[in-house]
């Protein structure tokens, strides 16, 4: 959809699409990476209150919402925005996600940390046209001219001696038909703002802490049955054939399923079900076993097809006469491991069929059943669940096979409804993965400034995967957009020159928390951070050196200089520790990190301390959230960059659970210090992807900053530490990588 | 079509036919009984969820290598995931549904909102009866020793710093009577 839009935009008529794109491409190519940075807005959509703005009679609303609630806290920024202007207190505001088959065709999926963002002025619109048709109806009700009722705690209420008042509810109560009026009505002022900006509580807090909230996984109905379904060994592995074998004859089986490509089972349990599906007869085609080094091998930077997605002046000509920086970077793999796995439920009916699933993508996926049953897309309904973490994973319908799909292909083979649950080595194993990366920049650093960047990338896919038509929208857009997220560079360098590869990996790649913003922030706060000390110049002053002078620039400051007064920039750090800095451009947020670690030389361990962020979203809706988000994406970002990498061996992803692919516990976890910059005077943006991309080079330039050596390859494992370390101490040049056999994190020596 | 969100009423009826070796056996939750039959390599935490859809115990891994399915088994912290069924006739099983007092929240589950201890609140139930399973250990005294002792509860969405600060507010409340 995305595509469309921008294509759209961009004035591309249907008629002269194929000559234009082919003379046009290579600027093409670029303006969709300037949009994809950020730097493009699309058109608004009007929402239509009565679709989604329920009022109930006992005092209370019930706001449905496109978005999904996976511990960012939209749901409870929406209902802010909602109740600011419908006047009613927060506690009495409840949220639903709304079904495939409720509101309308808009701003669906919860991706981009876009739901605030994209629904600010919607919603408070059509929240605003609500409390206006309650108006006109109380103002006949009571008698009054509308102009003298006050909107005030889900009432009306008349100006003057005489105090009358008519309730929302009893208005709804009598009158059933409603119109939305076409003409625009006045939003609140917001200096009357008395819920946004406000650090209320979650409206799902109740229900989360007392275990009454209902994720995917939870979902049951009367006769619910539990299916599991028959995995591929290896990456390339494909259905040969498929036979029963023990499975009919095992405790609690229902049925044994077996159709094109998917085979599985139904039974009264899930242990019974996993159970008897490891009973069936079944082979697979192995296909090629990949190693980690072919992988490594794929994902390189050089050759043929390089699409340059950023130009300004002749880097490439200055640095072909003239380089002095050059530095190489790799990132791996990374697992989104959300708390809950992958499930739905299904029920089949007569003339269709509806799903409850834990999904950030529900139209994807009501899509993908309907395709995969042979249905309609009207007669499956999709119910959105809590999710138990999304961070991208849930969102893979078309990517990988969904258990949306699974739950519904099962129950309709038993005749029954059916629980599809993923055990977690199927996470692990049959899922998708962040997608590995490779860099090379290059720049010539004069007078304490750089004057041209060249930086090249190879990158897995991360949005390709999601897109119809995937191979021709690779060939045309010649990279992919969701991984060059944080590649764009905006520092104020006269001669930049950005040139990425589109490697598509053989096992499934895709969308994690920030797309390409952690795999790309790596590389270029790690160099900017080298040009500096190359410069001789402190890392924040160079940074502060070369921003623009725009608004851009200016916020940018902003954040750099609170976070380094707020973590003692400058000051001797405590002993035996150092601080690194690092900050990111992120879909209209800008953030800047400072980390501060220790080092154990002999286990080549990282300790993280303390982090101090600082962030600007633009006008807060509730801090609590911001916060919480921060919080969230520096444990993320830090566990990830210190200890998260998944590897393949003979063909498949090694890690098979949370004892092989270590998470950080709450005993890693640092101080983390939260500085919000709030403005009101611009749109808010989005907080909860922009605070991970700084971890991993904050938490380098800090190891360079305490060692005088540079990591290069996330994450940075006490492997890799202690070899940097080796390299440092023998005054040996030091390498990418040492070889990567069966990776193991040691947590204790 | 709505879901089924209240727990199955007792039953030791099977749908279709018992297995042999199938045991009937009497489980004590929340200050309830509950008759089932069940394999003996059945989890409790299968119990709780499939068959008694007490779906407020998460099950994150079920290896035991990550707390989301912690609940009590005698007042002692315990992971429902390497738990059998069987095993725990007798015994007083309390889960995240039992932890309040009717309308009342346990002060733990006050604090985990006034502290913002939970994002996505998968794990939340799990860290909830590990926090306070703990405060009734009372060894956890400093912070480092509350996240050590906690640091077999994974939280993917780190909301880790707001659950140590609503752990140490019920441990300096006046009357924490956990």
């Amino acid at each position: 959809m995305k595509f469309r839009h921008l294509l759209t935009a961009l004035g591309v008529a249907s008629s002269g699409v194929a000559i234009t794109i082919l003379v046009a491409l290579p600027a093409l190519r670029r303006r969709i990476a300037a949009a994809m940075a950020g730097r493009f807005a699309l058109p608004g959509k009007q929402l239509d209150p009565l679709s989604w703005i329920q009022v109930l009679p006992d005092e209370r609303i019930r706001l449905l919402v496109p978005k999904a609630e996976m511990g960012q806290g939209a749901h409870t920024g929406l209902a802010q925005i909602a109740a600011e202007e419908l006047e009613v207190p927060l506690d009495r505001v409840e949220v639903a996600h709304a079904s495939t088959q409720q509101g309308e065709n808009k701003y669906r999926g919860t991706f981009g940390s876009a739901s605030i963002h994209d629904l600010y002025d919607p919603l408070r619109r059509a929240a605003a046209t609500m409390r206006e048709m309650l108006r006109a109806e109380a103002a006949l009700r009571l008698g009054v001219p509308p102009e003298t009722l006050v909107a005030r705690d889900g009432r009306f209420e008349t100006i003057g001696r005489a105090q009358r008042g008519i309730s929302y509810s009893a208005l709804v109560d009598e009158k059933t038909r409603w119109q939305a009026p076409k003409e625009p009505v006045a939003l609140k002022s917001p200096d009357q703002f008395k819920v946004i900006g406000q650090p209320l509580p979650r409206v799902d807090g109740r229900a989360k802490v007392t275990g009454q909230a209902i994720f995917g996984q939870d979902t049951r109905v009367e006769g619910v049955l539990y299916g599991a379904v028959v995995r591929p060994p290896t990456i390339e592995a494909e259905l040969l054939s498929a036979q029963p074998g023990q499975a009919p004859t095992m405790p609690g089986v229902v049925t044994v399923v077996i159709e094109d490509g998917f085979a599985g089972v139904v039974a009264e349990t899930s242990a019974q079900a996993r159970a008897a599906r490891d009973a069936m007869d079944v082979t697979w085609t192995k296909g090629r076993l990949w190693q980690q080094a072919d992988l490594e091998e794929l994902v390189t930077v050089g050759g043929a097809h390089g699409v340059t997605i950023q130009r300004a002046g002749n880097a490439h000509s200055i640095l072909a006469q003239d380089t002095t920086l050059r530095a190489e970077y790799r990132t791996g793999m990374v697992a989104h491991a959300s708390m809950e796995t992958q499930a739905a439920l299904a029920v089949a009916g007569t003339s269709g069929i509806t799903v409850w699933t834990s999904t950030q993508a529900e139209t994807f996926t009501a899509r993908q059943v309907a395709q995969a049953l042979g249905l309609n897309v009207r007669q499956v309904e999709v119910i959105p669940t809590f999710l138990g973490g999304g961070f991208g994973r849930k969102a893979g319908d078309t990517v990988v096979s969904s258990a949306a799909v699974e739950a519904a292909r099962l129950a309709r083979a038993a005749g029954a409804p059916v629980h599809v649950g993923w055990e977690r080595r199927e996470e692990f194993r049959n899922g998708y993965v962040r997608p590995m990366t490779h860099h090379k920049l290059a720049a010539r650093v004069r007078g304490g400034r750089i004057e041209a960047v060249a930086w090249q990338e190879a990158s897995g896919d991360s949005v390709l995967g999601f897109t119809p038509h995937r191979e021709l929208v690779a060939r045309v857009v010649g990279f992919d957009p969701g991984a060059t997220r944080g590649a764009w560079i905006y520092y104020n360098i006269p001669h930049r020159a950005t040139t990425v590869w589109r490697r598509r990996m053989p096992l499934a790649t895709g969308q994690w928390r920030g797309l390409g913003l952690v795999p790309n922030l790596f590389p270029i706060e790690s160099f900017m951070d080298e040009a500096a000390h190359a410069a001789g110049q402190d890392p924040l002053h160079f940074r502060l050196a070369h921003l623009s002078s725009d608004e851009d620039g200016r916020r940018m400051a902003a954040v750099l200089t609170a976070a380094a007064e707020r973590a003692g920039w400058g000051t001797t750090p405590p002993a035996g520790r150092a601080r690194g800095l690092a900050c990111c451009y992120y879909h209209g947020t800008v953030v800047a990190e400072i980390a501060e670690i220790s080092l154990d030389e002999v286990a080549g361990r990282i300790r993280l301390h303390r982090v101090v962020a600082a962030i600007d979203c633009g006008r807060v809706i509730n801090p609590h959230q911001v916060r919480g988000q921060v919080k969230g994406c520096v444990v993320m970002g830090a566990s990830s960059a210190l200890m998260e990498e998944l590897t393949v061996k003979d063909g498949r992803v090694v890690a098979g659970g949370l004892d092989e692919y270590l998470l950080f516990t709450m005993a890693d976890t640092p101080a983390i210090d939260t500085i919000i910059l709030n403005r009101p005077d611009v749109k808010p943006s989005g907080c909860g992807e922009a605070p991970i991309g700084p971890l991993a080079p904050a938490i380098g330039n800090a190891f360079y900053a305490l060692t005088g050596v540079r990591l290069r390859h996330l994450p940075m494992t006490p492997q890799r530490v202690l070899a940097a370390l080796a390299c440092r101490r023998d005054d040996q040049p030091l390498p990418l990588d040492e070889p990567m056999a069966r990776h193991r994190n040691e947590r204790n020596l | 079509m709505s879901l089924r969100t209240t727990n199955k009423a007792t039953s030791s009826v099977q749908p279709g036919d018992a297995t042999a070796g199938d045991c009937a056996i009497t489980l004590h939750i929340n200050g309830r009984d509950y008759a089932l039959t069940v394999e003996p390599r059945v989890t409790l935490l299968d119990a709780l969820r499939e068959r008694l859809l007490l779906t407020g115990t998460k099950k994150g891994c079920d290896h035991g290598q990550c707390g989301a399915c912690t609940v009590h088994i005698n007042g002692e912290r315990a992971l429902a995931c390497l738990t059998l069924a069987v095993m725990q006739q007798g015994h007083e099983i309390t889960t995240i549904e039992g932890l309040a007092e009717g309308n009342a929240l346990h002060p733990l589950q006050q604090a985990f909102i006034a502290q913002d201890g939970f994002q996505c609140g998968f794990c939340t139930p799990g860290q909830i009866m590990s926090a306070a399973a703990l405060v009734r250990e009372g060894r956890a005294r400093t912070d480092d020793e509350i996240r050590e002792l906690m640091s077999g509860n994974i939280c993917r969405c780190g909301a880790y710093n707001g659950i140590v600060d609503a752990i140490v507010a019920v441990l300096e409340a006046p009357d924490a009577a956990v």
